[in-house]
């Protein structure tokens, strides 16, 4: 579990660099935007391009390539899962007939060139949600979605889901590192059983820690209203100006019938 | 066909052995879904999380812990979905991780759930790349609504037949693991109706191979793992039962 700790701890969304800087509204705006272009586009060329833009942006804040490409392996091996799926199922003209170990193997040009349809669209959509993932923090995400209105319950437990996830991580790691040298986890029996206990013992100070929160809460002032109080700036120019230019860039796309809306 | 669905099956594992040497196959990642399923999804998702937010919204009036408790549990079903679990038929090269949906569901309630469930998307989409945002009303579907609702209902009638606690932990677990990859292979399965395949086969297929791999015993596990964890929590601190609903008195033994 150590990777998923590494993920999470935001060590990259909290370095100082010009993409962090960049107000989160003006993040969340370009990427649902850009989002629905990648998802009504025809074209295969424009997910690939949000997908090297989005690895060249995020090379130019030293992200290293390799944790790009190690968030990328999961929904890259989704979308190669699809191109075969549609490959085998779709059209007539058979592209390509194989024999595996006695099994016929028959893809077909149609699905296949729809499969990969999908998988650019896989890695552009991914690319940009990796590239909002690295360099927005869940505090600046929190601000954003509640100057969207999106509702205080979904932020408030965003939040709260968010912090414990560490605080948990850390201690199931304690207790699996325990559990570990008193020989818990020797035979797949063991293990199944070992988890029963780890995730028992996770419910039961999941329970007291919520008891604690609340309390602390009150005494800080909490009563029941939104527990995030930090508010966000009024926009600048320069948001303006982002702002501005993705409206031309989706209406240029649109026009050009590179995006189809209808 | 069913020849080529087995080699498949092959290359599907082999794939995800491959990834991180984790298998994270019930989320429908970015860009798979075309934007006429973004926006039924959606639709069909965004009434249980409203309804989710009505349920928090509610019960935090009567109970101001409620917020806090759902956060902390939330997170902790959280936690318990990034459990390694080692794959049995491969000897422990590849491990699989549970839902989490299940258990989350009888702690909580189904529509809460739902809410919980929808969040946990929201955060594996950004800082995992798991699943999606234009997927996430999809994912929703499959892991928040089938996966909540299913295994809430397999623990209530389990409890209605009498049966012992760990049983009704397992069903719950086994159920809603079902039901979630059931949801995904519906899913997609319905992007081959109008290109020349057939919606019940393709989604007959996926099915299988999802079950075929590693899914079907991490269903058989995640049951398992979730009945040992009521059953604990149980014998250490019935009264989180008594609270939350799961037994009605915790003065008389309850069946383990």
């Amino acid at each position: 579990m150590g990777f998923l700790h590494h993920t999470f701890s935001e060590v990259y969304a909290r370095r100082n660099n010009w993409l962090t800087e960049v107000d989160v509204r003006v993040k969340l705006l370009y990427i649902v935007l850009l989002l629905a272009i990648n998802l009504l586009t025809k074209n295969i060329f424009i997910p690939l391009f949000f997908l090297s833009v989005s690895f060249s942006l995020l090379l130019t804040v030293k992200i290293p390539f390799t944790a790009i490409l190690r968030s990328m392996l999961l929904p890259l091996s989704f979308a190669v899962f699809i191109l075969l799926i549609r490959g085998l199922h779709e059209g007539e003209k058979v592209w390509l007939s194989l024999s595996i170990v006695g099994y016929k193997l028959v893809l077909k040009e149609e699905g296949l060139w729809n499969g990969l349809q999908t998988c650019s669209k896989v890695l552009g959509g991914i690319s940009l949600v990796i590239l909002l993932s690295f360099t927005t923090t869940i505090s600046q995400l929190c601000a954003g979605l509640k100057w969207f209105r999106v509702p205080n319950t979904i932020i408030d437990l965003l939040a709260l889901i968010y912090r414990y996830i560490f605080l948990f991580l850390d201690e199931v790691d304690t207790m699996w590192t325990a559990q570990r040298t008193r020989l818990g986890y020797t035979s797949w029996k063991k293990t199944i059983k070992s988890f029963g206990i780890l995730g028992g013992m996770l419910v039961i100070r999941a329970f007291a820690r919520a008891e604690q929160t609340y309390e602390a809460m009150h005494a800080r002032g909490y009563e029941g209203g939104g527990i995030l109080t930090a508010t966000l700036p009024p926009w600048r120019k320069k948001e303006y100006v982002f702002v501005i230019g993705i409206v031309f860039v989706l209406s240029f796309l649109i026009y050009t019938r590179h995006v189809r809306v209808w | 066909m069913s020849r080529a669905v087995t080699v498949f099956a092959i290359i599907f594992f082999l794939l995800f052995i491959s990834s991180e040497n984790a298998v994270y196959a019930m989320h429908i990642t970015e860009g798979i879904l075309p934007p006429k399923w973004v926006i039924t999804w959606f639709a069909v998702a965004m009434p249980f999380v409203g309804i989710g937010i009505y349920h928090v919204k509610r019960k935090k009036r009567q109970m101001p812990v409620y917020l806090p408790l759902v956060g902390t549990l939330g997170a902790a079903v959280f936690v318990f979905s990034c459990f390694p679990i080692p794959v049995i038929a491969l000897n422990g090269m590849a491990t699989s991780h549970p839902c989490g949906t299940g258990m989350s569901a009888v702690l909580l309630g189904p529509f809460v759930s739902v809410l919980v469930a929808a969040i946990a998307l929201l955060i594996q989409a950004l800082f995992l790349a798991h699943g999606g945002l234009t997927t996430l009303g999809g994912n929703i579907f499959s892991m928040g609504i089938l996966g909540s609702f299913s295994g809430y209902f397999a623990f209530k009638i389990a409890q209605r037949c009498r049966l012992s606690l760990f049983w009704c932990g397992f069903l719950a677990g086994m159920v809603s693991d079902l039901f979630t990859y059931l949801g995904t292979s519906i899913e997609l399965g319905l992007l081959v109706i109008g290109k020349g395949g057939s919606f019940i086969k393709a989604t007959a297929e996926i099915f299988g191979v999802f079950m075929m791999t590693s899914q079907g015993v991490l269903c058989i596990v995640e049951g398992i793992v979730v009945g040992f964890i009521l059953v604990f929590v149980y014998k250490r601190k019935p009264g989180i039962l008594l609270h939350l609903g799961l037994i009605k008195d915790d003065t008389k033994p309850v069946q383990i």
